[in-house]
Protein backbone atom coordinates (compact mmCIF):
# COMPACT_ATOMS: atom_id res chain seq x y z
CA UNK A 1 0.00 0.00 0.00
CA UNK A 2 0.88 3.12 -0.94
CA UNK A 3 1.43 5.89 1.79
CA UNK A 4 -1.98 8.20 1.69
CA UNK A 5 0.10 11.27 2.16
CA UNK A 6 3.08 11.49 -0.38
CA UNK A 7 1.49 8.77 -2.77
CA UNK A 8 4.81 7.70 -3.61
CA UNK A 9 6.62 5.72 -0.98
CA UNK A 10 5.09 2.29 0.80
CA UNK A 11 2.83 3.01 3.85
CA UNK A 12 4.90 0.93 6.54
CA UNK A 13 3.28 2.76 9.50
CA UNK A 14 0.04 2.19 10.27
CA UNK A 15 -2.33 5.12 12.44
CA UNK A 16 -5.62 4.52 14.43
CA UNK A 17 -6.87 7.26 15.54
CA UNK A 18 -10.27 6.78 17.48
CA UNK A 19 -11.76 10.15 18.12
CA UNK A 20 -15.93 9.97 19.77
CA UNK A 21 -15.82 6.51 19.45
CA UNK A 22 -15.18 6.05 15.41
CA UNK A 23 -12.27 4.53 14.30
CA UNK A 24 -10.37 5.81 11.32
CA UNK A 25 -6.71 3.82 10.18
CA UNK A 26 -4.44 5.72 8.10
CA UNK A 27 -1.33 4.46 6.81
CA UNK A 28 1.72 6.79 5.88
CA UNK A 29 5.22 6.13 5.22
CA UNK A 30 7.82 6.94 7.78
CA UNK A 31 9.31 10.06 6.14
CA UNK A 32 5.73 11.01 6.35
CA UNK A 33 4.92 10.15 9.50
CA UNK A 34 8.09 12.23 10.84
CA UNK A 35 6.82 15.60 9.54
CA UNK A 36 2.85 14.63 10.76
CA UNK A 37 2.22 15.99 14.21
CA UNK A 38 1.03 13.08 16.20
CA UNK A 39 1.46 14.95 19.65
CA UNK A 40 3.56 12.65 22.21
CA UNK A 41 4.18 9.99 19.97
CA UNK A 42 5.60 12.06 17.64
CA UNK A 43 9.01 10.68 19.49
CA UNK A 44 8.72 7.46 17.51
CA UNK A 45 8.96 8.63 13.97
CA UNK A 46 12.20 9.96 14.90
CA UNK A 47 14.91 8.34 12.68
CA UNK A 48 17.26 7.94 15.78
CA UNK A 49 14.56 6.61 18.34
CA UNK A 50 16.47 3.73 19.95
CA UNK A 51 13.52 1.27 20.24
CA UNK A 52 15.73 -1.55 18.72
CA UNK A 53 18.30 -0.47 21.26
CA UNK A 54 16.78 -1.88 24.62
CA UNK A 55 18.97 -4.66 25.42
CA UNK A 56 22.09 -2.63 24.44
CA UNK A 57 20.82 -0.43 26.88
CA UNK A 58 20.19 -2.29 29.69
CA UNK A 59 23.75 -3.99 29.47
CA UNK A 60 25.70 -0.58 29.37
CA UNK A 61 26.31 0.11 33.01
CA UNK A 62 25.33 4.04 32.16
CA UNK A 63 22.29 5.39 31.79
CA UNK A 64 21.48 6.98 28.92
CA UNK A 65 22.92 10.29 29.83
CA UNK A 66 25.31 11.49 27.18
CA UNK A 67 27.63 13.08 29.66
CA UNK A 68 27.95 9.99 31.53
CA UNK A 69 28.10 7.50 28.25
CA UNK A 70 31.29 9.68 27.39
CA UNK A 71 33.16 8.39 30.65
CA UNK A 72 32.52 4.78 30.08
CA UNK A 73 36.03 2.95 30.07
CA UNK A 74 37.63 2.04 27.26
CA UNK A 75 38.51 -1.34 27.99
CA UNK A 76 39.14 -3.59 24.94
CA UNK A 77 39.44 -7.46 24.99
CA UNK A 78 42.89 -8.08 24.41
CA UNK A 79 42.70 -11.15 21.88
CA UNK A 80 39.70 -10.18 19.49
CA UNK A 81 40.44 -6.14 19.78
CA UNK A 82 36.50 -5.91 20.87
CA UNK A 83 35.77 -2.83 23.08
CA UNK A 84 33.75 -3.07 25.81
CA UNK A 85 31.50 -0.33 23.80
CA UNK A 86 31.34 -2.45 20.63
CA UNK A 87 29.98 -4.94 23.05
CA UNK A 88 27.21 -3.00 24.08
CA UNK A 89 26.10 -1.64 20.85
CA UNK A 90 25.70 -4.86 19.09
CA UNK A 91 24.99 -6.73 22.71
CA UNK A 92 27.17 -9.16 21.39
CA UNK A 93 31.09 -10.75 22.92
CA UNK A 94 33.57 -10.68 19.96
CA UNK A 95 35.49 -14.10 21.62
CA UNK A 96 35.36 -16.67 24.39
CA UNK A 97 37.74 -14.01 26.17
CA UNK A 98 35.79 -11.00 26.71
CA UNK A 99 33.37 -13.08 28.80
CA UNK A 100 36.70 -12.95 31.30
CA UNK A 101 37.68 -9.33 30.43
CA UNK A 102 34.59 -7.45 30.77
CA UNK A 103 33.32 -10.22 33.97
CA UNK A 104 33.34 -7.65 36.43
CA UNK A 105 31.21 -4.88 34.27
CA UNK A 106 29.07 -7.53 32.36
CA UNK A 107 28.32 -9.74 36.24
CA UNK A 108 24.78 -7.57 37.38
CA UNK A 109 23.47 -7.28 33.59
CA UNK A 110 23.78 -10.84 33.30
CA UNK A 111 22.08 -11.64 36.55
CA UNK A 112 19.41 -8.92 35.03
CA UNK A 113 19.26 -10.20 31.72
CA UNK A 114 19.41 -14.32 32.72
CA UNK A 115 18.13 -14.29 36.48
CA UNK A 116 21.27 -15.69 37.44
CA UNK A 117 25.29 -15.38 36.94
CA UNK A 118 26.40 -18.66 37.63
CA UNK A 119 26.20 -21.96 34.89
CA UNK A 120 24.45 -25.27 36.48
CA UNK A 121 24.39 -27.06 33.47
CA UNK A 122 26.27 -29.30 31.59
CA UNK A 123 30.12 -29.28 31.09
CA UNK A 124 32.15 -30.84 28.61
CA UNK A 125 33.24 -34.20 28.93
CA UNK A 126 36.43 -34.60 30.44
CA UNK A 127 36.34 -31.13 32.08
CA UNK A 128 36.70 -32.36 35.67
CA UNK A 129 35.35 -29.38 37.95
CA UNK A 130 37.61 -27.78 39.76
CA UNK A 131 38.76 -29.05 43.26
CA UNK A 132 41.31 -28.48 45.90
CA UNK A 133 44.57 -30.77 45.19
CA UNK A 134 47.65 -30.70 46.35
CA UNK A 135 50.05 -27.28 45.91
CA UNK A 136 51.11 -27.32 42.46
CA UNK A 137 54.49 -24.29 42.35
CA UNK A 138 53.88 -22.21 39.20
CA UNK A 139 56.90 -21.08 37.35
CA UNK A 140 55.95 -17.77 38.46
CA UNK A 141 56.03 -18.66 41.76
CA UNK A 142 56.83 -15.36 43.37
CA UNK A 143 54.33 -14.24 42.02
CA UNK A 144 51.24 -16.49 42.35
CA UNK A 145 49.63 -17.44 46.10
CA UNK A 146 50.54 -20.87 46.67
CA UNK A 147 48.26 -23.19 47.82
CA UNK A 148 45.34 -25.50 45.71
CA UNK A 149 44.41 -24.66 42.41
CA UNK A 150 40.62 -23.19 43.03
CA UNK A 151 42.30 -20.83 44.85
CA UNK A 152 44.99 -19.87 42.98
CA UNK A 153 42.49 -19.41 40.43
CA UNK A 154 40.51 -17.41 42.56
CA UNK A 155 43.14 -14.93 43.63
CA UNK A 156 43.92 -14.54 40.30
CA UNK A 157 40.46 -13.54 39.29
CA UNK A 158 40.53 -10.81 42.17
CA UNK A 159 43.76 -9.75 40.75
CA UNK A 160 42.22 -9.77 37.33
CA UNK A 161 39.33 -7.74 38.44
CA UNK A 162 41.61 -5.14 40.30
CA UNK A 163 43.75 -4.99 37.46
CA UNK A 164 40.83 -4.20 34.81
CA UNK A 165 39.85 -1.52 37.97
CA UNK A 166 42.71 0.16 37.28
CA UNK A 167 42.59 -0.46 33.56
CA UNK A 168 46.38 -2.36 33.73
CA UNK A 169 45.52 -3.99 30.95
CA UNK A 170 48.99 -6.24 30.71
CA UNK A 171 48.84 -7.50 34.25
CA UNK A 172 44.76 -8.15 33.47
CA UNK A 173 45.66 -10.23 30.48
CA UNK A 174 48.74 -12.13 32.29
CA UNK A 175 46.13 -13.48 35.04
CA UNK A 176 43.59 -14.39 32.10
CA UNK A 177 46.24 -16.50 30.86
CA UNK A 178 47.48 -17.93 34.35
CA UNK A 179 44.20 -18.69 35.04
CA UNK A 180 43.27 -20.43 31.89
CA UNK A 181 46.19 -22.41 32.17
CA UNK A 182 45.51 -23.67 35.74
CA UNK A 183 42.13 -24.82 34.54
CA UNK A 184 43.76 -26.71 31.93
CA UNK A 185 46.25 -27.90 34.46
CA UNK A 186 43.32 -29.44 36.55
CA UNK A 187 41.24 -30.29 33.66
CA UNK A 188 43.96 -32.25 32.39
CA UNK A 189 44.04 -34.51 35.89
CA UNK B 1 10.18 -39.59 5.36
CA UNK B 2 10.57 -35.98 6.43
CA UNK B 3 10.25 -35.10 10.40
CA UNK B 4 7.09 -33.35 9.15
CA UNK B 5 5.39 -35.42 7.63
CA UNK B 6 4.19 -37.59 10.53
CA UNK B 7 1.10 -37.15 12.11
CA UNK B 8 1.38 -37.64 15.96
CA UNK B 9 -2.36 -38.58 16.66
CA UNK B 10 -1.93 -39.07 20.35
CA UNK B 11 -1.61 -35.56 21.01
CA UNK B 12 -2.87 -33.44 18.11
CA UNK B 13 -2.19 -30.13 19.39
CA UNK B 14 1.42 -30.73 19.57
CA UNK B 15 2.92 -29.48 16.48
CA UNK B 16 6.31 -30.47 17.19
CA UNK B 17 9.22 -30.46 19.56
CA UNK B 18 12.85 -28.67 18.77
CA UNK B 19 16.37 -28.37 20.65
CA UNK B 20 18.96 -26.14 19.83
CA UNK B 21 22.51 -26.19 21.58
CA UNK B 22 24.95 -23.22 20.79
CA UNK B 23 28.65 -24.00 21.11
CA UNK B 24 31.86 -22.34 20.78
CA UNK B 25 35.60 -23.19 20.07
CA UNK B 26 37.90 -22.64 22.67
CA UNK B 27 40.79 -20.16 21.81
CA UNK B 28 39.12 -19.16 18.42
CA UNK B 29 37.37 -15.70 18.24
CA UNK B 30 33.30 -16.08 17.01
CA UNK B 31 32.53 -15.72 13.54
CA UNK B 32 31.42 -12.25 13.57
CA UNK B 33 35.21 -11.54 14.22
CA UNK B 34 36.31 -14.10 11.72
CA UNK B 35 37.60 -13.30 8.22
CA UNK B 36 35.13 -14.79 5.48
CA UNK B 37 38.84 -16.61 4.64
CA UNK B 38 39.22 -17.54 8.05
CA UNK B 39 35.50 -18.60 8.73
CA UNK B 40 35.67 -21.01 5.87
CA UNK B 41 38.81 -22.93 7.24
CA UNK B 42 37.02 -23.02 10.06
CA UNK B 43 34.17 -24.62 8.56
CA UNK B 44 36.22 -26.81 6.71
CA UNK B 45 38.26 -27.78 9.74
CA UNK B 46 34.75 -28.65 11.57
CA UNK B 47 33.54 -30.45 8.39
CA UNK B 48 36.80 -32.75 7.94
CA UNK B 49 36.59 -33.66 11.75
CA UNK B 50 32.88 -35.07 11.73
CA UNK B 51 32.77 -36.45 8.67
CA UNK B 52 31.98 -39.54 10.39
CA UNK B 53 28.88 -37.62 12.44
CA UNK B 54 26.15 -40.12 11.28
CA UNK B 55 28.10 -43.05 13.28
CA UNK B 56 26.53 -40.89 16.76
CA UNK B 57 22.86 -41.79 15.74
CA UNK B 58 22.73 -43.80 12.23
CA UNK B 59 21.17 -40.56 10.51
CA UNK B 60 22.29 -39.92 7.15
CA UNK B 61 24.20 -36.30 6.68
CA UNK B 62 24.71 -34.76 4.19
CA UNK B 63 27.52 -31.61 4.50
CA UNK B 64 26.76 -28.63 2.35
CA UNK B 65 27.64 -24.50 2.47
CA UNK B 66 24.81 -21.83 2.15
CA UNK B 67 26.86 -19.91 -0.30
CA UNK B 68 26.46 -22.31 -2.86
CA UNK B 69 22.69 -23.00 -2.66
CA UNK B 70 20.61 -20.86 -4.84
CA UNK B 71 18.43 -18.21 -2.85
CA UNK B 72 15.00 -20.02 -3.25
CA UNK B 73 16.98 -23.13 -1.88
CA UNK B 74 18.09 -20.93 1.71
CA UNK B 75 14.36 -19.39 1.54
CA UNK B 76 12.99 -22.74 1.50
CA UNK B 77 15.43 -24.48 4.13
CA UNK B 78 14.45 -21.44 6.46
CA UNK B 79 10.59 -22.00 5.97
CA UNK B 80 11.27 -25.75 6.72
CA UNK B 81 12.72 -24.45 10.05
CA UNK B 82 16.18 -26.11 9.63
CA UNK B 83 17.63 -22.53 10.15
CA UNK B 84 16.28 -19.15 10.97
CA UNK B 85 16.35 -15.98 8.96
CA UNK B 86 20.01 -14.32 10.91
CA UNK B 87 21.76 -17.25 9.25
CA UNK B 88 19.82 -17.91 5.98
CA UNK B 89 20.96 -14.23 5.23
CA UNK B 90 24.41 -14.21 6.21
CA UNK B 91 27.05 -12.87 3.65
CA UNK B 92 30.23 -14.96 5.12
CA UNK B 93 30.22 -18.53 4.89
CA UNK B 94 28.03 -21.17 6.93
CA UNK B 95 28.60 -24.63 6.53
CA UNK B 96 25.23 -27.42 7.00
CA UNK B 97 25.21 -30.60 8.08
CA UNK B 98 21.87 -32.18 7.66
CA UNK B 99 20.34 -35.27 8.17
CA UNK B 100 18.07 -36.41 5.05
CA UNK B 101 14.77 -36.30 7.25
CA UNK B 102 16.07 -32.66 8.09
CA UNK B 103 15.18 -33.22 11.45
CA UNK B 104 18.88 -32.72 12.75
CA UNK B 105 20.85 -30.16 11.87
CA UNK B 106 24.75 -28.67 12.06
CA UNK B 107 25.01 -25.17 11.19
CA UNK B 108 29.02 -24.48 11.31
CA UNK B 109 29.90 -20.42 11.47
CA UNK B 110 26.66 -18.77 12.20
CA UNK B 111 26.42 -16.45 14.79
CA UNK B 112 28.30 -19.22 16.95
CA UNK B 113 30.93 -21.53 15.33
CA UNK B 114 28.30 -24.64 16.13
CA UNK B 115 24.64 -24.58 16.12
CA UNK B 116 22.59 -28.17 16.49
CA UNK B 117 19.51 -28.44 15.86
CA UNK B 118 17.14 -31.28 16.76
CA UNK B 119 13.16 -31.17 15.24
CA UNK B 120 10.59 -33.57 15.83
CA UNK B 121 6.96 -33.90 15.37
CA UNK B 122 4.75 -34.66 18.78
CA UNK B 123 5.97 -33.53 22.61
CA UNK B 124 9.81 -35.29 23.31
CA UNK B 125 11.63 -32.62 24.08
CA UNK B 126 13.56 -35.49 26.34
CA UNK B 127 13.99 -37.66 23.84
CA UNK B 128 15.60 -34.50 21.50
CA UNK B 129 17.92 -33.80 24.05
CA UNK B 130 19.56 -37.28 24.50
CA UNK B 131 20.13 -36.97 21.02
CA UNK B 132 21.56 -33.81 21.06
CA UNK B 133 23.69 -34.24 24.27
CA UNK B 134 25.27 -37.25 22.20
CA UNK B 135 26.09 -35.19 19.26
CA UNK B 136 27.56 -32.57 21.69
CA UNK B 137 29.48 -35.04 23.95
CA UNK B 138 30.72 -36.15 20.44
CA UNK B 139 31.44 -32.68 19.01
CA UNK B 140 33.16 -32.00 22.01
CA UNK B 141 35.41 -34.41 22.49
CA UNK B 142 36.90 -33.71 18.78
CA UNK B 143 36.24 -30.03 19.02
CA UNK B 144 37.28 -28.41 22.56
CA UNK B 145 34.68 -26.14 23.72
CA UNK B 146 34.83 -22.59 25.04
CA UNK B 147 34.12 -23.32 28.62
CA UNK B 148 33.91 -21.40 32.10
CA UNK B 149 33.60 -21.96 35.41
CA UNK B 150 31.26 -18.79 35.85
CA UNK B 151 29.55 -18.61 32.92
CA UNK B 152 29.54 -22.60 31.53
CA UNK B 153 29.20 -22.56 27.62
CA UNK B 154 30.52 -19.08 26.04
CA UNK B 155 28.68 -17.75 22.90
CA UNK B 156 28.43 -14.15 20.93
CA UNK B 157 25.28 -13.48 22.55
CA UNK B 158 24.71 -12.71 26.15
CA UNK B 159 21.34 -14.39 25.93
CA UNK B 160 22.40 -18.05 25.07
CA UNK B 161 25.21 -18.60 27.39
CA UNK B 162 25.37 -21.13 30.17
CA UNK B 163 23.70 -24.04 28.61
CA UNK B 164 23.28 -22.60 25.21
CA UNK B 165 20.28 -24.75 25.17
CA UNK B 166 16.96 -23.16 23.49
CA UNK B 167 14.28 -25.77 23.81
CA UNK B 168 10.70 -25.12 22.27
CA UNK B 169 7.58 -26.52 21.24
CA UNK B 170 5.62 -25.91 18.76
CA UNK B 171 0.85 -26.42 19.38
CA UNK B 172 -1.96 -25.31 18.07
CA UNK B 173 -4.18 -22.95 19.91
CA UNK B 174 -6.98 -22.12 18.11
CA UNK B 175 -9.72 -21.21 20.72
CA UNK B 176 -7.20 -20.02 23.35
CA UNK B 177 -5.87 -17.42 21.06
CA UNK B 178 -8.78 -16.10 20.16
CA UNK B 179 -10.23 -15.49 23.95
CA UNK B 180 -9.35 -11.68 25.43
CA UNK B 181 -7.24 -13.03 28.52
CA UNK B 182 -4.53 -14.69 25.71
CA UNK B 183 -2.56 -11.66 25.82
CA UNK B 184 -2.39 -11.34 29.20
CA UNK B 185 -1.69 -15.74 29.41
CA UNK B 186 1.30 -15.37 27.12
CA UNK B 187 2.66 -11.97 29.49
CA UNK B 188 2.87 -13.92 31.91
CA UNK B 189 4.46 -16.95 30.96
CA UNK B 190 7.52 -14.66 31.10
CA UNK B 191 7.36 -14.38 34.43
CA UNK B 192 7.92 -18.19 34.39
CA UNK B 193 11.08 -17.75 32.41
CA UNK B 194 9.43 -18.69 28.95
CA UNK B 195 8.00 -16.62 25.74
CA UNK B 196 5.28 -17.40 23.66
CA UNK B 197 5.23 -15.96 19.99
CA UNK B 198 3.25 -16.74 16.96
CA UNK B 199 4.57 -18.43 14.56
CA UNK B 200 2.90 -16.95 11.49
CA UNK B 201 1.45 -13.38 10.50
CA UNK B 202 2.16 -10.26 11.66
CA UNK B 203 1.96 -7.95 14.61
CA UNK B 204 -1.24 -9.13 16.57
CA UNK B 205 -2.77 -11.53 13.86
CA UNK B 206 -1.76 -14.95 13.66
CA UNK B 207 -2.22 -17.08 10.70
CA UNK B 208 -2.60 -20.60 11.79
CA UNK B 209 -3.42 -19.93 15.12
CA UNK B 210 0.69 -21.87 15.69
CA UNK B 211 2.08 -20.77 18.53
CA UNK B 212 5.89 -21.61 20.05
CA UNK B 213 6.70 -22.19 23.66
CA UNK B 214 10.60 -21.59 24.31
CA UNK B 215 12.82 -21.28 27.37
CA UNK B 216 13.91 -17.22 27.43
CA UNK B 217 17.08 -17.60 30.29
CA UNK B 218 19.57 -20.19 29.48
CA UNK B 219 21.71 -19.52 32.59
CA UNK B 220 21.57 -20.37 35.91
CA UNK B 221 19.37 -23.74 35.39
CA UNK B 222 20.15 -27.22 34.51
CA UNK B 223 19.38 -28.98 30.87
CA UNK B 224 16.44 -30.99 32.72
CA UNK B 225 15.13 -27.66 34.72
CA UNK B 226 14.93 -25.95 31.35
CA UNK B 227 13.26 -29.01 29.11
CA UNK B 228 10.32 -29.33 32.13
CA UNK B 229 9.79 -25.43 32.07
CA UNK B 230 9.14 -25.83 28.80
CA UNK B 231 7.07 -29.26 28.61
CA UNK B 232 5.18 -27.88 31.81
CA UNK B 233 4.35 -24.47 30.34
CA UNK B 234 3.09 -25.95 26.85
CA UNK B 235 1.25 -28.75 28.40
CA UNK B 236 -0.43 -26.38 30.31
CA UNK B 237 -1.50 -24.00 27.32
CA UNK B 238 -3.10 -27.03 25.88
CA UNK B 239 -4.93 -27.99 28.92
CA UNK B 240 -6.66 -24.53 28.76
CA UNK B 241 -7.02 -25.21 24.95
CA UNK B 242 -8.93 -28.36 25.11
CA UNK B 243 -11.16 -26.97 27.99
CA UNK B 244 -12.21 -23.88 26.10
CA UNK B 245 -12.38 -26.27 23.09
CA UNK B 246 -14.89 -28.67 25.21
CA UNK B 247 -17.27 -25.93 25.85
CA UNK B 248 -17.42 -25.17 22.33
CA UNK B 249 -18.02 -27.98 21.31
CA UNK B 250 -20.68 -28.75 23.92
CA UNK B 251 -22.37 -25.71 22.99
CA UNK B 252 -21.86 -25.03 19.88
CA UNK B 253 -21.42 -28.30 18.29
CA UNK B 254 -23.50 -27.04 14.63
CA UNK B 255 -20.93 -24.23 14.14
CA UNK B 256 -17.70 -26.41 15.35
CA UNK B 257 -19.02 -28.72 12.45
CA UNK B 258 -20.20 -26.31 10.09
CA UNK B 259 -16.30 -24.47 10.32
CA UNK B 260 -14.44 -27.98 9.60
CA UNK B 261 -16.67 -28.93 6.78
CA UNK B 262 -16.87 -25.45 5.36
CA UNK B 263 -12.46 -25.30 5.45
CA UNK B 264 -12.86 -28.75 4.25
CA UNK B 265 -14.59 -27.84 1.16
CA UNK B 266 -12.55 -24.39 0.16
CA UNK B 267 -8.97 -26.11 1.03
CA UNK B 268 -10.56 -29.17 -1.94
CA UNK B 269 -12.02 -26.96 -4.11
CA UNK B 270 -10.62 -23.84 -4.36
CA UNK B 271 -8.47 -22.71 -7.50
CA UNK B 272 -6.57 -19.85 -5.77
CA UNK B 273 -5.76 -19.35 -2.07
CA UNK B 274 -3.87 -16.65 -0.53
CA UNK B 275 -0.99 -17.77 1.96
CA UNK B 276 -3.56 -15.89 4.89
CA UNK B 277 -6.48 -17.44 3.61
CA UNK B 278 -4.63 -20.81 3.71
CA UNK B 279 -3.25 -20.96 6.87
CA UNK B 280 -6.68 -20.04 8.40
CA UNK B 281 -8.53 -22.59 6.93
CA UNK B 282 -5.98 -25.28 7.34
CA UNK B 283 -6.01 -24.20 11.19
CA UNK B 284 -9.07 -24.77 11.22
CA UNK B 285 -9.24 -28.31 9.74
CA UNK B 286 -6.05 -29.32 11.84
CA UNK B 287 -8.93 -28.55 14.60
CA UNK B 288 -12.19 -30.75 12.88
CA UNK B 289 -9.49 -33.69 12.38
CA UNK B 290 -8.70 -33.20 16.24
CA UNK B 291 -12.44 -32.99 17.14
CA UNK B 292 -13.40 -35.88 14.91
CA UNK B 293 -15.59 -34.05 13.28
CA UNK B 294 -13.48 -35.01 9.86
CA UNK B 295 -12.50 -38.59 9.50
CA UNK B 296 -10.13 -38.97 6.28
CA UNK B 297 -9.18 -42.23 4.46
CA UNK B 298 -5.52 -41.85 5.37
CA UNK B 299 -4.15 -39.46 8.12
CA UNK B 300 -3.44 -36.11 7.16
CA UNK B 301 -0.31 -34.38 7.71
CA UNK B 302 -1.71 -30.68 8.07
CA UNK B 303 1.83 -29.49 9.21
CA UNK B 304 3.11 -30.73 6.46
CA UNK B 305 1.11 -28.95 4.04
CA UNK B 306 1.35 -25.85 6.20
CA UNK B 307 5.20 -25.95 5.26
CA UNK B 308 4.55 -26.70 2.05
CA UNK B 309 2.43 -23.81 0.83
CA UNK B 310 5.19 -20.83 2.37
CA UNK B 311 6.39 -19.08 -0.76
CA UNK B 312 9.80 -20.83 -1.13
CA UNK B 313 8.65 -24.10 -0.92
CA UNK B 314 5.86 -23.72 -3.46
CA UNK B 315 7.83 -21.69 -5.80
CA UNK B 316 10.45 -24.54 -5.36
CA UNK B 317 8.78 -26.91 -7.51
CA UNK B 318 7.96 -24.46 -10.30
CA UNK B 319 10.45 -24.32 -13.54
CA UNK B 320 9.96 -20.57 -13.37
CA UNK B 321 9.59 -17.49 -10.67
CA UNK B 322 6.26 -17.28 -10.09
CA UNK B 323 3.61 -14.09 -9.33
CA UNK B 324 1.85 -13.48 -6.19
CA UNK B 325 -1.68 -14.31 -8.21
CA UNK B 326 0.18 -17.34 -9.78
CA UNK B 327 1.69 -18.42 -5.90
CA UNK B 328 -2.09 -18.56 -5.06
CA UNK B 329 -2.95 -20.76 -8.06
CA UNK B 330 -0.18 -23.42 -7.42
CA UNK B 331 -0.64 -22.98 -3.70
CA UNK B 332 -4.67 -23.78 -3.84
CA UNK B 333 -3.68 -27.19 -6.31
CA UNK B 334 -0.85 -28.52 -3.87
CA UNK B 335 -2.94 -28.73 -1.21
CA UNK B 336 -6.34 -29.99 -3.31
CA UNK B 337 -3.75 -32.40 -5.08
CA UNK B 338 -2.65 -33.18 -0.81
CA UNK B 339 -6.12 -33.68 0.87
CA UNK B 340 -7.53 -36.80 1.48
CA UNK B 341 -10.94 -37.93 0.79
CA UNK B 342 -13.35 -37.10 3.62
CA UNK B 343 -14.71 -41.43 4.84
CA UNK B 344 -17.90 -41.37 3.90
Amino acid sequence: MLCERCKIREANIQYTEVIGGVKTEHHFCAQCAKELDFGPYSAIFDTDFPLGKLLSGLLGVMGSDEQEEKETPQIVCPTCKTSYEEFIKDSRFGCPDCYGVFDLLITENMKQLQGSDTHKGKRPRGLQKIKPVPVVVSARGAETASGTDAEQIQSFEQKLKEALRLEDYETAARCRDEIRRLREGSAAE
Amino acid sequence: MKWYEYVDSDRPGVISSRVRLVRNLDHCVFPAKLSVKENEEMIRRLEYGLQDIGSVDGRNYQFSMLQDMSDLERKSLRERHVFNSTIASRKSPVGLILSDTEDCGIILGGTDHIRIQILSSGLCLEKLWEDCDKMDDYIGERFPYAFDEKYGYLTSFPTNVGTGLRASVTIHLPNLSKGKKFSGLTAEMGRFGAKVWGIYGEGNENYGSLYEVSNQKTLGLTEKEILDLVNRLALQLLSQENQVRKLALEKHRLECEDEAYKSYGVLKYARRLSSKDAMVFLSQLMQGIHDHILVMEEPCPVYRLMLGIQPANLQKDSSRPLSKEELDVERAAYIRAALPDLKQ
